[in-house]
């Protein structure tokens, strides 16, 4: 098991100039559970997710990691100073939709990178973590591969790889299997689905409703900035009561069936 | 023609060509270094600081290189900066080339994609750790091509000092030119030079290209 954090979101509002992307969000994250924020694009998904680590910055409202508010001070304050900032990012593994490797390093330096240059560990035990850390997600063949050399899931899992190998105690997932093709999605959403049963304290936003349903312990709806349901996945992705959801349900199952 | 003079000339004209090989190595390895620091700077730094830098660069790239040397040479003495032909020369050329080669990072720098240093930020580097690591590494990438470019026009700058008499290629040229009347032969060497040190770079700067690409190019 590992040390799992939890998130406190509250009355988060963000702007880019006159347009409001959050409206007064609340959000509980317990420790140890998967949150799904699922919602038509541009809803804010994406953007509440980056609240989190604060590679948004949010206008107003508390965001709480382990009643830790990131980010700023005091809340409405002045932010917090960058090394501060980095201490509390080094708990908080990310994944992203595009899985952002760094593509003149291998595999295995870029699940080292963090463990060097952020964890101070000497090369050699960094390096062997990271080969740990990537068979972890099945890729200990492929360590010495730089990105390029790699498929789109398999660039995925590197990129797990190079989160956990933090030990972190929050993973966020940004539409992490949106640019994979289909075949791909699987292979990634497996390593999600053991994170999630190490008990790993996870938020994911995704397109994936089939993940949502099975491994989620909570699904958020969103729309147009606002948070319109927390629930469980059942409540919201069977007997959705909100006609919002209802809609977007229709359309999605409109998109897949044929 | 007349090549029997080269006999008299030749080694002078070497000599001019190393200074020129000189000058240019120096331009361009400290113009590039000033460019990366005002390139950096101007990513970085606070507001005042990059209208200064911004206006830095406007000015050097809108005049004249001979102007530049000019104020450098004759005007310098006026605010107690007394330097030598040689010395003036390769200041003159590191600052003439620094607004394009920073002008080269900021565009190569806009070229690494944000995500690359988001996940980076994201695990908790330093900023200063994120520039050496990754931004770095990227942006030498995509500059490359074009830092080899410039430096190939930076080259053929170096003859503007023989008029400030620095004893480069074009100055003991034009030595030989006026003391034997033998213009187009002199001229022709000087080109023959110039050409063999431009395929010369030129080459380096593929090979560099390939070396350093190898790994960044997608083979499925």
């Amino acid at each position: 098991m590992v040390q799992a954090s939890s998130v406190e979101i509250r009355k988060v509002n963000k702007f880019y100039g006159p347009f409001q992307a959050l409206k007064d969000i609340d959000l509980s994250v317990p420790p140890g559970k998967v949150t799904c924020l699922i919602g038509p694009s541009g809803s804010g998904k994406s953007t509440l997710l980056r609240c989190i680590n604060f590679l948004e910055e949010y206008d107003s409202g508390e965001v709480r990691i382990d009643d830790q508010l990131i980010g700023y001070e005091v809340p409405g304050g002045r932010k917090m100073p960058a090394r501060k900032l980095r201490e509390m990012r080094r708990s908080i593994g990310m994944v992203f939709q595009q899985f952002n490797l760094w593509p003149h390093m291998t595999a295995q330096e870029n699940v080292a990178e963090g463990l060097i240059r952020v964890r101070g560990l000497p090369r050699a035990e960094a390096a062997d973590r990271a080969v740990e850390a990537l068979r972890k997600v099945g890729l200990g063949d492929k360590m010495a591969n730089h990105p390029a050399r790699l498929s789109g899931g398999q660039q995925q899992r590197v990129a797990i790889a190079r989160a956990i190998a933090m030990e972190p105690q929050l993973m966020l997932f940004d539409e992490p299997t949106s640019a994979l093709d289909p075949e791909l999605v699987g292979e990634v959403l497996n390593v999600m689905k053991t994170l999630a049963g190490e008990g790993m304290t996870m938020v994911v936003v995704t397109h994936e409703m089939g993940f949502a349903a099975h491994v989620a312990d909570q699904v958020a709806f969103m729309e147009a900035g606002e948070l319109v349901a927390v629930d469980a996945p059942a409540r919201i992705l069977h007997q959705p009561e909100d006609p919002r959801i209802q809609g977007f349900l229709r359309t999605y199952h409109e998109r897949n069936a044929f | 023609m007349e090549w029997s003079i080269f006999q008299q000339y030749g080694p002078m004209l070497l000599r001019g060509f190393q200074i020129t090989v000189f000058c240019w190595l120096f331009g361009t390895i400290f113009g590039m270094i000033l460019g990366l620091l005002i390139a950096l700077a101007q990513r970085y730094g606070v507001k005042p600081v990059r209208w200064l830098l911004q206006a830095y660069i406007e000015i050097i790239r809108g005049t004249p290189f001979l102007v530049q040397l000019f104020v450098l040479y004759y005007g310098g003495p006026l605010i107690g900066l007394r330097l030598d032909a040689l010395p003036a020369g390769l200041l003159g050329l590191t600052i003439y080339g620094s607004p394009y080669f920073a002008e080269i990072f900021r565009s190569a720098f806009r070229a690494v994609p944000h995500g690359q240093i988001e996940a980076a930020r994201a695990i908790g580097m330093a900023e200063v750790s994120i520039i050496r690591r990754i931004l770095l590494p990227l942006g030498l990438v995509s500059a490359l091509p074009a830092l080899v470019n410039f430096s190939i026009i930076l080259t053929k700058e170096t003859v503007i000092l023989s008029i400030i008499t620095v004893p480069e290629l074009m100055y003991q040229v034009q030595r030989m030119s006026t003391e034997t009347f033998r213009y187009l032969e002199a001229n022709l060497v000087l080109a023959l030079f110039f050409w063999a040190l431009v395929e010369l770079i030129s080459r380096v700067g593929r090979r560099l290209e390939i070396r350093i690409t190898k790994h960044l190019i997608e083979r499925t």
